[in-house]
């Protein structure tokens, strides 16, 4: 299971409350993170032990990735090692990302029959890492790394093994460019989304107090003045809620048409403070989302 | 040319970089500087927080008040490979043709991380020049990575300035490249083996780079005096959320790799402004029970986000006890566009500014 979505979305919080939900529901799971291992010690603190945290370091990817590549350790520690090739392999694209691929393929190949969840880095970056080994493969047409490519589609990426599950915020235009990368992520990676996590909705005000902060802003004095402050405040946010609620039903609409009945859109609240693993975990339970 | 000032406003995700960073622009506009704004987030966010369509283009926005201009610029990331290759094939019309036929170039078009900042800081520079503007604010990509790319026009200029790219053209130019050419020394034999019959591809995509060599390199010197000059002022941004505080952990530790201490941090929702007619209203008879809900709510929301507001401020004062915080007030409002303008009076440039 991919996570994946733009910076800030709660991405983190979500893949780890998911692969909390997983844990408790199936026994066991694998929570992947790329990088320093800083997302798990933010949000899952207190991890059960049937839940695995994997942490995978990009910068030592390609040299642990190339030894199939290159025939042997020794031969790719000779080519990576050589002049040309240093500087090539530090500059050239996809070179990272196929082998960060090839670590995380490794993570899955290494726990059989579990759910495997990989924070993904943000967006834009994702989607070019899902695509990175179709492309080696159409690319190269034979040879080690077209093998390597094939074998990271058919063991990682494949439609029935992967599911990818699109982390977003209840903003218009973040809603707009979501919808655009599920897009990007059927047609040109071959995965379907399957589903939408809308982070930190709002809640709703109580029912009346727009109405009546209106009315009592008619009396006089200090008291109407104040009333007016508030009127002036809740439109505000009834103004913002109302744009989201409608970004959110046209994300439901055009979303839902595709997945044929089911939504596939789960809705988490705002919390003013930062939820925890658990407390997103429990949020995707209710939901039905887990 | 006069060197302008540059500006950077980093951080991770999420935290309202790019509102803080147009307030800043906008900011240094009123006060009588020709800045220029530049997003290299991909999201479209700076045109949706100045309420205009931007791009390629550096475009004059409108100011309300203050004896300067501002311009805006935010490059198409989708058009970022497309502007980068034109920038450093601008002599070479002949090979940039064979460079969009090579079909290794044809892959790379979609998505090359990094490529997009780089295209933008050339975009950035004819910008500058062009506008005569003396004052750059720079808000980088929503990542705690967001500042790897600058060392990126270094790397290629180094790649293509050594004897890798006469090794790889001269893969290129062979008439085969099977394999057991006698030729062929052990890790040309590697890689060929490795890649199959693309590697001519590459080779030939590396020779065509050599021969705007030169380019790489002004395009490294842009960047270096743009990013990496002692006067660069990197602003690390963030919001009262544990996220936000690491990421800044990061990318000060990762500034320091580059030798750049940030002159200030700024804090975006650090504190809820007062609501003086809160308490007007409570001590109110007049009150219905919906409104009393309401106002326990907002009382509990200012005090938790505040709350958590001092745990991140206070964290930073403890770990960075040297370093300035600019908090900024938690505001709320239709049109981010009003919100861009009315943090940009919390910016004293004067200050913000000095040596």
């Amino acid at each position: 299971m991919f996570v994946t979505g733009k910076g800030g979305v709660g991405k983190t919080t979500v893949a780890a409350g998911l692969a909390l939900a997983a844990a408790e529901a199936e026994g066991e799971a694998v929570y992947v993170e790329f990088g320093d291992g800083a997302g798990a010690r933010r949000v899952l603190r207190d991890r059960p032990s049937g839940l695995e945290h994997v942490v995978l370091d990009p910068s030592r990817a390609v040299a642990k990735a190339a030894a199939p590549v290159f025939g042997s350790a020794t031969l790719a520690k000779l080519a990576l090692d050589n002049f040309a090739m240093r500087p090539l392999i530090r500059a050239a694209p996809a070179v990272r990302e196929l082998g960060v691929l090839e670590l995380a393929r490794q993570v899955v190949a290494e726990h059989p029959g579990k759910r495997v969840v990989f924070d993904m880095p943000a967006t834009g970056h994702s989607v070019a890492w899902l695509k990175v080994a179709r492309q080696g493969r159409e690319l190269t047409g034979r040879g080690p790394v077209h093998d390597l490519c094939a074998k990271l589609e058919a063991e990682l990426i494949s439609p029935g093994r992967a599911s990818i599950v699109v982390v977003t915020l209840p903003e218009r235009l973040v809603l707009w460019e979501t919808l655009a990368l599920c897009e990007t992520v059927e047609k040109e990676v071959g995965l379907s989304v399957d589903r939408l996590v809308v982070n930190r909705v709002p809640h709703a005000p109580p029912e009346n107090a727009l109405a009546d902060a209106v009315a009592m802003s008619e009396s006089n004095g200090a008291v109407g003045e104040a009333a007016e402050k508030l009127a002036e405040l809740l439109s505000v946010r009834d103004a913002v809620r109302k744009q989201v609620m409608e970004a959110l039903d046209e994300t439901v609409h055009r979303y839902g048409e595709e997945k044929g009945g089911d939504s596939g859109l789960t809705l988490l609240p705002f919390s003013s403070t930062d939820p925890t693993a658990r407390t997103v975990a429990e949020w995707l339970r209710s939901a039905g989302a887990a | 040319m006069k060197h302008p000032v540059v500006i950077v406003c980093a951080g991770g995700g999420g935290v309202g970089k790019t509102t803080a960073s147009a307030a800043f622009a906008l900011a240094l506009a009123k006060s009588g500087y020709t800045a220029l704004i530049v997003s290299i987030d991909p999201a479209r966010r700076l045109a949706d927080a100045m309420g205009v369509e931007l791009g390629t283009q550096a475009r004059e926005l409108s100011l309300d008040s203050g004896s300067g201009r501002l311009f805006g610029l935010m490059p198409d990331p989708e058009d970022a490979l497309r502007n980068f290759v034109e920038f450093l094939f601008a002599e070479e019309p002949e090979a940039l043709e064979r460079l969009f036929e090579n079909r290794l170039y044809r892959v790379l078009e979609a998505a090359v991380p990094g490529i997009h900042e780089v295209a933008t800081i050339s975009l950035t520079w004819r910008a500058i020049i062009e506008h005569e503007v003396d004052a750059v604010v720079i808000d980088t990509a929503p990542s705690r990575n967001a500042v790897d790319f600058i060392t990126y026009p270094k790397r290629l200029a180094k790649l293509l300035g050594g004897r890798a790219v006469g090794w790889m053209a001269a893969i290129g130019k062979r008439r085969s490249v099977a394999p057991q050419e006698d030729k062929m020394g052990r890790v040309e034999q590697l890689l060929v083996r490795a890649l199959g019959p693309v590697a001519r591809d590459v080779a030939g995509l590396f020779s065509e780079m050599a021969r705007v060599r030169q380019r790489f390199i002004l395009l490294n010197e842009h960047t270096s005096d743009l990013l990496l000059r002692p006067e660069t002022r990197y602003y690390p941004v963030a919001s009262p959320t544990a996220a936000a505080r690491d990421d800044v952990d990061y990318l000060i530790n990762k500034l320091g790799k580059l030798g750049m201490t940030p002159r200030a941090l700024i804090l975006n929702s650090a504190f809820v402004p007062e609501r003086d007619w809160i308490q007007v209203l409570e001590d109110s008879e007049q009150t219905t029970p919906a409104i009393d809900d309401v106002l326990s709510a907002l009382n509990d929301e200012r005090a938790t986000r505040n709350r958590a507001a001092s745990r991140i401020t206070d964290s930073f004062s403890r770990r960075y006890p040297s370093l300035p915080q600019l908090r900024l007030p938690f505001l709320e409002s239709v049109e981010p566009r009003s919100i861009v303008h009315a943090l940009s009076k919390s910016f004293d440039i004067a200050a913000l500014l000095e040596p």
